[in-house]
Formats: C-alpha cells, structure tokens, sequence
C-alpha cells in the first residue's frame, strides 16, 4: 500500500506530461490481486500492467485513500456517467429529445425522464430550452443517455432552467475550480452583489443577476478568472465592488 | 475455417503466422515476392519498363520533351515524376484527384531522383540558358497489393535505363533545334537506386515486402533507398511505432542485399533486351 | 509567453511557445524555432462524417497550410508524415467514432518547417487534452558540404547542405518514430544524425514539462 502511493508522492501537486509512468516497486507489495484494487485511477490516468500511464497534460491531485487523477485544462467535453451538465434541446423526435452537450455526439433525453412525467402528462420542453441533467449511460460505445430526475424519481434542481440570464462557456479545469465545496472563486463573486448561477460539468455556465449590467459583469469575471493566481483574482474582484472598473 | 478466421480476426490471423516465423503466402519474413521486370513495353514512350512484385504491377513510361531551362538553373534540364494511383488497381482508390497515397508517392519518387542524382539534371541540358530535355516519368499502379514505393524505383530505374533519346543540335545559323531521330542514344544514368520496403507488425516484428493486407495491418512502415554504393539516398518512415536505431539498421543490411537481387534482376532484363535485337 | 534561449556551443536555434492561445479550437499552440514559425489548432473530438468514420477509433485529419499560396504536393507527403506519427502517440481507441482535427498554419518558414510543425502538433494535442500514450518531437538535421551535421538548421543552410534528415524522437525510449530524408548520405552519417536528435530531443521534452509546468503554476 505504501509503495503504491510513494511512487506518485513527489510528483503530488506537480505537472505531469502524456507518457510519464509510476510504476510501483514489485517485491514491496506481495500479491499482485491486492495491489491491483488499492489505487483508482481517474481522468488522465491508465492501468497498463503495474505502471500507472499517465495520458494528459496537468497536474497530479491526489484524494484519500487512494484516488488519483490529472487536473487539466482542457476545453471539449467528454461524457461521463453521473456528471450534471448543461445542455441545449436540439430536437424532438418521438419519445426522446435530442440534446447538445458540447461533446462529439448529442445525447438523448427521454421524456418520461423528468419529474412527474407520464405518458400523459409530458414535460413542456421546447426546442432550444436548457436543461440540467445528469448522464445515466455514457461510454465511448453508447450514444449517451440523460436524465432530470435522480434515482428517486425526484428533480433535485434538474430539469428546464433559464428562462433570462446568460449562458456562457468556460474550460473545464474552471468548471471544476466553481464546483469545489467552497469554492473561493464563487466566495469572492458572491460579496460583490447577489446572483444565481447554474454550473455544468461541460464547460457551460449560465449565470442571472438583478440586472443585465450585472449579468455580464459576473459573466466577464468568471471568463477572466482562467488565468488568474489566486491574489490577481482578489485585487480585481475588489476593485470592481469598488466600482471602480 | 481459415477463411472466416482471416474475416473476423485479420490482425490475430497474420500473428499466428508470424510466431511461426513464416507468412500466409508462405514466404519468411524477409523474403520478398518474386519480381519479374519487362523493358521496352510501351512503343510510343521513350522508354518504359513494366515491373511486378508479386501481384503488384507498376508500368513506368518517360517521354522526352524540349523546353527552355528555368532561370535559376540555366544548365540543368527537368525531371517531372507522377504516380497514379487510379481505381482499376485496388477498390480503395476512388476517381477523381489524386488521393494521399498517390501524392505522397509522386513526392517520395521526386527526393529519391533528387538524392540519388539518378540523372544528372546537368546531362539534360542540350545548350545553356536555351534548350533542354524535359523528362515526364509517369509511372501507373496496374494491380495494388502493397509495396508500391519498392514497385515506382524499380520500374522507374529500370525505364530510363531503357530510356532512347534523339541527339539534338541547335543549328548555329538559324538558331534552330535540329532533331535527328536516326541517332539515338541511352541516358547517362549515374546511380541506380533501389528500394526496400517493411513492415512492422505489434511494434516488435519486422516482415519485409507487405502485401496490401499486412499494410494495412501494420503498426509501421519503413521504405530504404539505396545506391550501389551503399550510401542511402532516402529513409523513409511515415510515423507509425517507433523504432530503435539497431532495428533501423537491420533493415538498412536487408536493403542492402535487396538492392544486389534487383541490380541483378536489371541488368539481367537489358542485357537479354539487347541480345534480342 | 514561454522562451528558452539555447546555451553556448548549443545545437538547436532560441525556441518558444505558447499553448491556449486561440479561443476557438479546442487546443492549440504556437513553436518558434529560430525564425521559423507554426501555429497549430486542435479540434475533437468531434462529430465525424459518416464516410470518414472508423468503427474502433478515432480518425485523425492533419492540414498543412502553406504560407503563401495552395498546398501542393509536398504539403501532402508532410501531412502524412505528422499524421501517422500523431496517430501512433494518440490513443484514440478511446474515442472511437468522432474525429480529430490537426491544422498546422505556416507562418514563417527558416528552414525545419516539418520539424517545427511536429512540436507544435504535439503542444497543440496535449493543449487539448486529447489522450496520448506518449509524446514526440521533431529534429531536423542537415549534413552539409564538409560532411558537418547541423541540427535545426536555417533555410540557408538546408540549401547548402548535401542531406537532409528530419525525424520524429518518441518521449518513451527515445527511438525513431518518423524518418523523412533528402539527398543521399552513409549509413553512419544516418545513425549519427539519429543518435544527435536523440540528445537534442531530451532538451525539447524537458522543455515542453517545462511549459507546461509554467501554464499550470497558475492554478497550483
């Protein structure tokens, strides 16, 4: 166990490059079986035998006990089941509608998947609405599927949003920054004025405050916030509560 | 059986073999396809040659044409080299413009005249700055069964070897070119290039001479030139699995047998040409 | 803006580049070496067409675009070449059915355009995210009059040289994962040639960790 985590130790936290291996030291772990189960490898990481294969660019996050994974910035989403994103209504053709998630192919979304649906009583979603919805099957084989309502039956916040507000794009290294429990990029926004925001794991965020003006500042900050440390980032978050911007 | 095996799992099919150090036409993995060369085929043409290796058939004719040298090179004639690739010689062709293949073929010939110095563009030139041969090679695949690029050099040596051209004079007076048909004579061919194509297969075994199928199975493929006097006039390796530099060099030494078997095989072919007549 | 000034005695010319620095595509990169210069912009994975679709993978299309004019003949063999060698590092069984998309815009050429295009392929393809089982990069070698070997050499000198090599190092073993040659030379001239981009490579990976380290410190 602790060889397999040593091997990544003085990496944590680093930069890491498309083609660098951890391999863990054979003889300090007996049996392979075990060793197999005590490291989860999650995006940009790949078992290849006993080396871990490191397969994007950006940084090793580490997360008790055993889970690895690549922080990068990249801007194309890729589905993954059980992530919520953002999507656009495209189509309807019978009993599905078709939805654009920014991905390489559109995602299904069955009508009878929302919140008190029938084959009667049908959800009023027209073409172009915005859904937030969570993946119940996406893989590199299957056309991905949606759904609005969770294991319950229960929307829980998904579902058709947006009637005003923006909607705009941002990487996905960003999206995941916002998404953080308390997250201190979504702090520092919230002591400049009140606004709602709907956050999708595709890169999409779509953000409504009191007025239009204020809609678009936040939405300027957020797109500002890429490539900013963490001090650049509060210098202009104060200046523009001062109102001086 | 075979045949559905062949269908299902083509890539797990050709590794049987291989483990077994042979292919499925029988050959071992360095042996190349019988190649069988015909000169002189095309009557119209200044010289053609008709090559086969195994089923794949390339034909090559040159025609000669008179035109002005360039500016830049006053006393060098042209060589203008062009594979076709049309789509009576495999289903993956499709008409129309010349596809990837056929283009990076026509390039691939084009540096392998200017490497090997094959001619000596200098030998084209009738009169500096006025008039000089212009070669046109257009060499046409017949059959696709892989190794095209082996194919091109062989029959393109092997048609300006046949190549006749008339001497040419400029008449002082009227400044005139004077063609004289009667006296013909053969190029002055300064190196004779020979190619040798591998394949790569699973990144480790190396096979020479692919077939269209294990082309197309292939994780690599190689192309090396060589001259008579073993320098290499083109290394030709299109990305696909690396490989390490002893690798490369063993295929270097297999080329360079290969090219004693095709210098063989030529001068064979225009010597049996030349007694004929 | 990421820049690198080669030591004394050194063999390749100043590099730079620069990842991110298109809004649209879904990555991208510039590479400078010396004069010559490359942006490249990657899309994908994307929706593909249905003729161009492949049931297992993903399909890779590489356009070269020349500074001045169509591309030619020459463009195609290139586009070959950086196509077969981004597919061997790509993994794109993991996205089968949608398509990469790799555009290499020439913007000044000073002699190892194919080799410049190659890193900035590389910068572009990481920059996107896009799985890879290893990294590559190109080094251009000239063999000149006196039988010297210059690497990354200058468009002068690619006219003044005898042979000309470039290949495609793999980040892994550092063997050959592309060869494109011109001219005709020796066998040893080519083994010597491979041997000195395989040292030359090791500074142009350390370079891209580098980069890439230097775009990530932001978010550290």
């Amino acid at each position: 166990m602790d060889a397999v985590h040593s091997c990544f130790k003085d990496k944590l936290g680093q930069a890491v490059l498309p083609g660098d291996v951890f391999s863990f030291a054979v003889s300090a772990v007996e049996d392979s079986a075990v060793r197999a189960e005590k490291v989860i490898c999650g995006p940009g990481l790949r078992r290849n035998g006993d080396e871990i294969l490191v397969c994007k660019s950006g940084i090793l996050r580490h997360k008790a006990p055993n889970l690895y994974w690549i922080d990068s910035q990249q801007k194309r989403y890729v589905p993954v089941k059980g992530e919520s994103v953002i999507g656009i209504v495209t189509a309807k053709s019978g009993d599905i509608f078709k939805v654009d998630v920014g991905s390489s192919e559109q995602a299904s979304l069955s009508y009878l998947a929302f919140e008190g649906a029938t084959k009667r009583n049908r959800p009023n979603v027209q073409v172009g609405d915005l859904v937030y919805s969570q993946f119940i099957i996406a893989n590199k084989d299957m056309e991905p599927e949606l759904v609005c309502i969770d294991s319950c039956g229960r929307a829980n916040g998904m579902g058709v949003f947006g009637a005003d507000g923006l909607l705009f794009k941002v990487s996905l290294g960003l999206v995941r920054r916002l998404l953080v429990p308390q997250s201190e990029i979504v702090k520092d926004l919230e002591k400049i004025f009140p606004f709602e925001m709907v956050v999708g794991m595709n890169g999409r965020v779509w953000v409504k405050a009191k007025t239009v003006q204020q809609t678009l500042i936040v939405a300027n900050l957020l797109d500002s916030c890429e490539n900013m440390t963490a001090q650049q980032r509060q210098t202009l978050f104060k200046r523009v509560a001062e109102g001086s911007l | 059986m075979a045949a559905g095996f062949k269908t299902a799992e083509p890539l797990e099919y050709h590794r049987s073999f291989l483990k077994e150090n042979c292919r499925p036409d029988g050959r071992e993995l360095g042996e190349f396809r019988p190649t069988t060369l015909n000169t002189g085929s095309i009557n119209t043409a200044d010289g053609s040659a008709l090559v086969r290796i195994g089923n794949t058939t390339v034909i090559c004719g040159i025609k000669g044409e008179l035109a002005a040298p360039s500016t830049d090179a006053p006393d060098k004639g042209y060589i203008v080299p062009n594979v076709d690739l049309p789509p009576l010689c495999s289903s993956r062709f499709r008409p129309g413009p010349p596809g990837e293949q056929a283009q990076a073929a026509s390039q691939f010939i084009a540096d392998v005249i200017d490497g090997s110095q094959i001619i000596k563009k200098e030998d084209l030139c009738i009169e500096k700055s006025k008039l000089c041969w212009v070669l046109y090679c257009d060499i046409m695949c017949l059959d696709y069964d892989g190794n095209l690029l082996d194919a091109c050099v062989v029959t393109l040596l092997a048609a300006l070897r046949n190549t006749q051209l008339p001497t040419v004079t400029i008449n002082k007076e009227t400044d005139l070119a004077e063609v004289d048909i009667q006296h013909k004579r053969h190029l002055q061919i300064n190196k004779h290039p020979v190619a040798s194509s591998f394949a790569v297969f699973d990144d480790t075994v190396i096979i020479v001479d692919p077939t269209a199928e294990e082309e197309s199975l292939a994780t690599a493929i190689i192309t090396a030139v060589t001259d008579e006097d073993e320098q290499l006039c083109a290394f030709h390796k299109p990305g696909g699995s690396s490989l390490s530099a002893e690798k490369l060099q063993d295929c270097i030494t297999r080329a360079v047998a290969r090219h004693r078997e095709i210098g063989r095989l030529i001068d064979k072919v225009i010597e049996s040409t030349k007694a004929s007549k | 803006f990421v820049e690198e000034r080669s030591g004394v005695g050194s063999v390749l010319r100043e590099y730079g580049s620069e990842q991110n620095l298109l809004s649209k595509p879904d990555g991208s990169a510039s590479f400078i070496q010396g004069d010559t210069s490359v942006l490249a912009g990657v899309y994908g994975p994307a929706e593909v067409k249905v003729s161009k679709e492949i049931y297992d993978r993903a399909t890779l299309e590489v356009v070269i675009q020349p500074k001045v004019g169509m591309a030619s003949v020459r463009e195609r063999a290139r586009e070959q070449c950086v196509r077969e060698t981004c597919e061997a590092a790509l993994l794109s069984t993991l996205h089968p059915r949608s398509s990469f998309t790799l555009v290499l815009q020439e913007v000044h050429d000073d002699g190892s355009l194919l080799s410049c295009c190659l890193n900035a392929a590389c910068m572009a393809l990481m920059d996107a995210g896009l799985p890879m089982g290893r990294l590559f990069c190109g080094v251009t070698c000239a063999i000149d009059a006196e039988s010297q070997i210059i690497t990354d050499p200058t468009a002068q000198q690619e006219k003044e040289s005898r042979a000309l090599m470039t290949f495609a190092i793999d980040s892994k073993d550092c063997s050959v994962m592309m060869s494109l040659t011109k001219g005709s030379f020796s066998v040893k001239e080519l083994q010597q040639c491979i041997a000195v981009s395989q040292k030359a490579s090791e500074r142009i990976f350390q370079f891209y960790r580098d980069s890439v380290q230097r775009r990530y410190s932001k978010i550290l």
